[in-house]
């Protein structure tokens, strides 16, 4: 084993090697320092470029990226009061704060330290895993496999933020996504509706684009960020590093309970960084200065952030489960380099998991060391507008998942799949579980079927892995039980900590028509699944058939409560004085007009993205990219001439040149077929 | 002089918030309520009014203060050791061993942690 973990070591000395992982690096900083992209965004905009690399080479990449997002979010939001990722708004409430008193430089010395630190403890946390999971691994068969792959899925169900019905739902409604094309077992086409280009199903970058990377810009458009007044850095970075040495005992609580969020699936970076917080303050005896400026409340929560995504890594490669969305997209990866994580990944390609352990404790130190060098230049990348930042993002996206498919099918998918996010997004679903949902469908029907013929009845549920597995797929649902039990009777009012973010607008649309609709969404899209499975064979159907019958049971559900809020809305409240304190609680969000501010925009946002996917098809990317760019800059972004010229022309040049340096198709237009 | 509660709209917290207006008033000092409900829930405005009358005739003032803090308890010790409050009023109920255990309890934490007095008020009396 140790002679696995040196031989990784001596092959990151090749340079190949060595500058995929710099590169991925520095793409990670700075996707770091654009609200919304996160270790999703950056995985999902990499990903296409390591199409056509070898498995070390991709891995570098994007493993250099993922360990150093959440070292460079944290600089806008100690700058701006802005943070560049959810998970870094838990260091904007102390490192703002320090900002604003002219310690800026203070603030982000102890975030960067500890976000290294963080990133360090993580990958010793991943290397710990290997040996201590190994003997359990090795002895897993396809039973335990299968519950492992619907554990994965119903644990980020389940743990996700939220309603949990609404993040089953999202799940199941990702494995019926994922099912979309060849069967498995029968080698069937399911749910293409007679369409040979979704005969090989639907491309994960796509998805993940589109759920996550389009909905994002398209709900932060409306955001014109750069009115608000930057601070200056001001001094203090020996004070930095001298508490960061002596709050050492938090660095290690946080990455520890950052490892810890890790390995849950769909606990993800957001609420893993406000456990560490919770605990930082908890544990702290004087707690008069959290909020004003505690180095405490800085420390643990960025290095929680960092080693949440090592954490994410060790159920993702042992057990074949994502802890998290950017690794579901590794999965993804993986898997179609032919690499099978689970018990094979730790016999057969020992040497990567261990170069995956190197290339993150190496990127975590090289990340913090680039963020040291450059603060004033990130510092003015931050200035930057969300809008001004959103034209090339789109750009960008629609070429990567142009890449996986070379087909401009994919990027209408991605186009319906992102106003779809952002619907599940601004009503409160998770979306964590859709994604790992989608990722899991295939392994799930294909081990369930594996188990199926190798086993007599039920015999397999008596193996004792599997039992274990049921316990553990049981006992998070009676917790969840009990506790909406008493939320219900208001009994639960000394109950626990509450560690978790704050109940904010993160989902503006909730409890409104907008809701309404989106479960309505989920019950026709599984009736819909349900009937159209009716007419495949009895092996292809099994599987889809009860993921949407279960699904359609829970959006059924949301849809009750839906309509019944709807109609007791409606009523007058007359009888309001007896019951005052049920209805108050109950209603503490009124139902809001259905057509507000950001609605409007967001909705706008994805009428340009389809206008420029149009003039993509009609004319190719390379026009289209000439003609929206400047559009959207001057009419939306509302940038000068001058900008949108520059940018148009950087942009332009770039795209040009990117075919000949990178494996990189660019979409060709209906007019190029003609000429 | 100070007398912090931690209200809630429950049984609980109407007690405390009952308990903490005589202490206030035998004391001689202002009252500092601290909303400690699950979801944004703060008292009536209505409440408020009649509190601050109530208080405002004995010549006290109301103070209504929240923290950035999500936990309850954090937030009630983190506001008392600010405004150095004399005394923090909680409402409390029986709790099953069983049920502190898994589900923790915010008032044993509030007790365990607090830097001044606290006065504990049972809401479920015989």
């Amino acid at each position: 084993m140790l002679d696995s973990a040196m031989a990784a070591l001596a092959s990151l000395a090749d340079p190949s090697l060595l500058i995929m992982l710099l590169i991925g690096t520095v793409a990670g900083l700075i996707m770091g320092l654009i609200p919304g992209l996160g270790g999703t965004g950056a995985v999902a905009i990499l990903l296409p470029i390591t199409f056509g690399m070898e498995p070390p080479q991709a891995l570098a990449l994007l493993i250099g990226a993922l360990a150093v997002v959440h070292t460079s979010d944290t600089v806008s939001a100690v700058l701006l009061g802005a943070p560049g990722s959810a998970s870094a708004s838990v260091t904007m409430l102390d490192g703002y704060s320090m900002a604003k008193k002219g310690q800026a430089a203070r603030a982000l010395t102890l975030a960067f330290l500890s976000s290294m630190a963080g990133g360090i403890i993580g990958a010793v946390g991943l290397t710990l895993a290997i040996p201590l999971a190994r003997p359990l691994v090795l002895s897993f068969a396809s039973p335990e496999l299968f519950m492992l792959t619907v554990l994965g899925v119903s644990l980020a169900a389940v743990l996700s933020r939220g309603n949990i019905i609404k993040g089953v739902s999202a799940g199941l409604l990702g494995l019926i996504l994922g099912m979309v094309g060849t069967s498995p077992t029968t080698a069937e086409e399911r749910f293409t509706f007679g369409s040979l280009f979704l005969g090989d199903g639907l491309s994960l970058v796509a998805v993940a684009l589109g759920i996550f990377g389009l909905a994002e810009i398209a709900s932060r458009a409306s955001q014109r960020r750069g009115e608000k007044q930057t601070i200056s850095l001001g001094g203090g970075w020996g004070q930095g590093i001298r508490e960061w040495l002596t709050h050492w005992t938090q660095v290690i609580r946080g990455a520890l309970i950052g490892i810890w969020a890790g390995v849950l699936p769909g606990v993800g970076a957001t609420a893993g960084t406000w456990m560490a917080y919770g605990q930082a303050v908890a544990t702290a005896k004087d707690k008069r200065q959290f909020g004003k400026g505690d180095p405490r409340g800085i420390v643990g929560p960025e290095s929680a952030n960092n080693s949440v995504e090592a954490g994410d890594l060790i159920p993702t490669l042992l057990f074949g489960i994502p802890g998290g969305v950017p690794s579901a997209m590794l999965l993804g990866m993986l898997l179609t380099y032919g690499i099978q994580p689970g018990p094979s990944i730790i016999t057969e390609h020992l040497d990567l998991m261990y170069l995956i352990v190197w290339s993150f404790a190496i990127a975590s130190i090289l990340g913090a060391l680039l963020c040291f060098l450059s603060v004033k230049q990130l510092a003015k990348l931050t200035k930057v507008p969300f809008a001004v930042l959103a034209a090339g993002l789109v750009a960008i996206m629609l070429l990567g998942s142009f890449q996986e498919g070379g087909q401009l099918g994919d990027l209408w998918i991605m186009i319906i799949l992102g106003v779809f996010g952002w619907l599940l997004k601004s009503t409160g679903f998770p979306r964590a579980p859709f994604l790992i949902g989608f990722v899991l469908a295939i392994p799930l029907e294909r081990y369930y079927f594996l188990t199926d013929s190798l086993y007599e009845g039920f015999d397999w549920m008596a193996r004792p892995g599997v039992m274990v597995f049921l316990a553990i797929l049981i006992l998070p649902m009676i917790w969840a039980f009990i506790k909406f039990i008493r939320a219900r009777r208001h009994t639960n009012l000394d109950d626990g900590h509450r560690d978790e973010q704050p109940e904010d607008d993160e989902a503006p649309l909730k409890n409104s028509t907008w809701s309404l609709a989106a479960s309505g969404i989920f019950f026709v899209a599984f009736a819909a699944a349900l009937i159209s499975s009716a007419s495949f064979s009895p092996e292809a159907r099994l599987v889809p058939q009860l993921v949407s019958t279960g699904g359609l049971i829970f959006s059924g559900i949301l849809l009750f409560i839906e309509i019944r809020r709807r109609l007791r809305d409606r009523t007058p409240k007359a009888d309001q004085s007896i019951s005052e304190e049920a209805e108050v609680i109950l209603s503490t969000q009124p139902a809001k007009a259905g057509w507000t501010l950001d609605a409007r925009f967001a909705l706008k946002t994805f009428l340009w993205m389809t206008g420029f996917l149009a003039l993509t098809a009609a004319f190719g990317y390379l026009i289209a990219v000439t003609i929206f760019i400047p559009a959207f800059l001057l009419i939306v972004a509302r940038a000068r001439l001058k900008v949108a010229i520059i940018y148009t022309g950087v942009l332009y040049i770039v795209l040009l040149a990117l075919p000949s340096l990178l494996p990189i198709d660019l979409p060709q237009g209906w007019l190029n077929t003609l000429v | 002089m100070t007398v912090l509660v931690a209200y809630a709209p429950a049984p609980e917290g109407r007690e405390a918030l009952s308990e903490g207006i005589k202490e206030a008033h035998l004391r001689n000092s202002d009252l500092l309520v601290v909303n400690i409900g699950r979801g944004h829930h703060d008292l009536e405005p209505e409440e408020v009014r009649a509190l601050e009358t109530r208080l405002g005739d004995a010549g006290l003032a109301l103070t209504i203060e929240s923290s950035v803090l999500s936990d309850p308890g954090d937030a009630v010790i983190q506001i008392a050791q600010d405004r150095n409050v004399d005394m923090i009023v909680i409402g409390l109920r029986h709790r099953s061993m069983v049920g502190k255990l898994i589900l923790g309890s915010t008032v044993q934490r509030i007790l365990l942690d607090a830097t001044c007095p606290v006065l504990a008020v049972r809401s479920d009396k015989l």
